[in-house]
């Protein structure tokens, strides 16, 4: 396969924008993206865009108000994962040597379905009986709690830590930071799980370009190598589940260490899927990051802190920068990307080498997660 | 509330059986062993097409549970959900109660309103706590 490197990032920052589609936050992400790379938008030679609720050919929606009209263009659904897997593609599309510059975007606006918990729309045995995602993740955190005497409190830390980093981050959906207290104090969601330990809905896009090596070296803008691009599902059955272990997460990065030859000890930077505050520590622990049943004392003895032994969540993760779903794991890699390139401003990771991103999600019954996906960036020498 | 001409909607209605107390219909594959909750008639593991039927036993195992406080339309915050381990499957269900069931603890099968659509009660399996012991 032939080397892929990641040689722009833009994002049209997260949050509440009731008065904009989802094309049109596309089309600002991946216009930043043209003129910051100084790259015509005809050089484009096919795109990717993840999304969960745009619709049909969100592709060709956004991309066309650019001027990237007529080569192939794809849109990727994969829930919480679908800007990784339109990452993941475009990956492909370049390793191969079918293309030499592909675009990816990830696009979402939640703001169109109001408030609340996020619309489950896939009709299910457990939807049916009245299933949402923070239940899910709410029995999670009862399970891991039970297993590992962990507290409330150890979850809070998450929260803590993660708006934390991102009240330094100004494409963060939200900058303040929270305190031990305000998270124990805010609204009762699902038992254990708060307000303040759930991400929000967002409304967002971000936009990378991925390119040959020929091609980087010609744009010759600051580019980081994409070491490893994973994608997996997850596997179904209706047996006993042990929901403290997310091997799609384990399985998915299993297979993107060995694919850069790597492992968790080189990771300098890690922006995994916090979309509440238990997942941070099972996937924290499915990545090999803490032995099991510890990523919360990782937590609480700083390990994971910008300046820890790995920086998880530098951006402020999805508890601080939001969840616009699609868009998600397209701005990890976009904020790996600045980390890498040294661009990160007060977000910095001192020494930043090499960075994992991952998103997992989907809401259906009988997988612990839909589809999962790992990413390992390495900065050029 | 207790209006006679309030309808009921059973959900689920072909996955519970409510006559010898309240069992599941489980699907078991005759090739490779696996079971299913709810019935399927192909086997999702090994695609055989003859899965055949049986009834669960009335108890299992709470395996997590959680009070929902903010909860989608047709269900009224605050229910109890529960993951439960009934006879090799995995079953989520409403749950007797206003407080999370601790893990592990022991539960039976009942059956009971889970939610309203409008005028239509909806009503399905559920289950409850039993005392240790009582099994």
């Amino acid at each position: 396969m032939n080397p892929v490197l990641l040689c722009g990032a833009a994002v049209a920052p997260f949050g509440k924008h009731r008065d904009r589609t989802a094309a049109d936050l596309g089309a600002q992400a991946v216009g930043a993206l043209l003129r910051d790379t100084g790259l015509p938008p005809d050089a484009v030679e096919a795109g990717f865009v993840g999304s969960v609720y745009g619709g049909s050919l969100i592709a060709q929606r956004v991309l066309q108000r650019v001027g990237i009209s007529g080569p192939p263009v794809f849109t990727v659904e994969n829930a919480c994962a679908s800007g990784g897997s339109a990452v993941h593609l475009a990956w492909q599309a370049v390793a191969s040597g079918t293309y030499d510059c592909v675009a990816v975007v990830g696009v979402e606006n939640l703001s169109a379905f109001g408030g609340g918990t996020l619309p489950l729309t896939t009709a299910d045995v457990e939807i049916d009986q009245g299933m949402v995602m923070p239940a899910a993740y709410a029995m999670r955190a009862q399970r891991y709690l039970y297993e590992s005497g962990a507290t409330v409190t150890d979850l809070s830390r998450v929260s803590v830590k993660n708006r934390g980093n991102g009240a330094a981050n100004p494409r963060a959906h939200f900058r303040q930071p929270v305190t031990l207290d305000e998270v124990a104090t805010s609204r009762p969601v699902a038992d254990p799980l708060r307000l303040l330990h759930c991400c929000p809905n967002s409304d967002g896009a971000a936009a990378v370009l991925l390119c040959s090596a020929p091609f980087a070296a010609e744009l010759g803008t600051p580019s980081a190598t994409i070491r490893a691009s994973v994608v997996r599902s997850g596997r179904f059955h209706t047996s006993h589940r042990d929901m403290t272990w997310p091997d799609i997460t384990e399985r998915a990065a299993s297979a993107a260490y060995a694919m850069a030859g790597l492992g968790p000890a080189d990771l300098d930077v890690v922006e995994l899927h916090d979309a509440f505050a238990i997942a941070e520590l099972l996937h924290a622990e499915a990545l090999g990051l803490a032995a099991r049943h510890t990523a919360h004392k990782a937590v609480t003895n700083g390990e994971f802190d910008r300046d820890g032994r790995v920086a998880v969540s530098p951006s402020g993760g999805l508890l601080s920068r939001g969840h616009p779903v699609g868009a998600t794991g397209v701005s990890q890699l976009a904020e790996v990307y600045w980390q890498l390139t040294g661009a990160a401003g007060p977000l910095q990771v001192a020494g930043a080498s090499v960075a994992l991103t991952h998103t997992t999600g989907g809401g259906i019954y009988g997988v612990d997660n839909g589809a999962c996906s790992v990413h390992i960036l390495a900065a050029e020498d | 509330m207790t209006d006679s001409t309030e309808q009921r909607r059973i959900v689920a209605a072909e996955d519970f059986r409510d006559d010898d107390g309240v069992r599941l219909v489980i699907s078991t594959c005759p090739a490779c062993g696996s079971r299913w909750f709810p019935p399927r008639t192909v086997c999702a593991r090994c695609a055989h097409d003859g899965t055949g039927t049986t009834l669960s036993g009335r108890t299992g195992t709470a395996y997590a549970s959680t009070v929902v406080r903010v909860g989608p339309r047709g269900f009224p915050a605050p229910y109890v959900l529960s993951y439960v381990d009934i006879d090799g499957v995995r079953v989520l269900a409403h749950t007797d109660g206003t407080a999370a069931l601790p893990p592990d603890a022991p539960v039976e099968l009942t059956s009971g309103p889970i939610g309203r659509d409008g005028d239509t009660e909806l009503w399905s399996y559920r289950v409850r706590r039993v005392a240790e012991g009582a099994r």
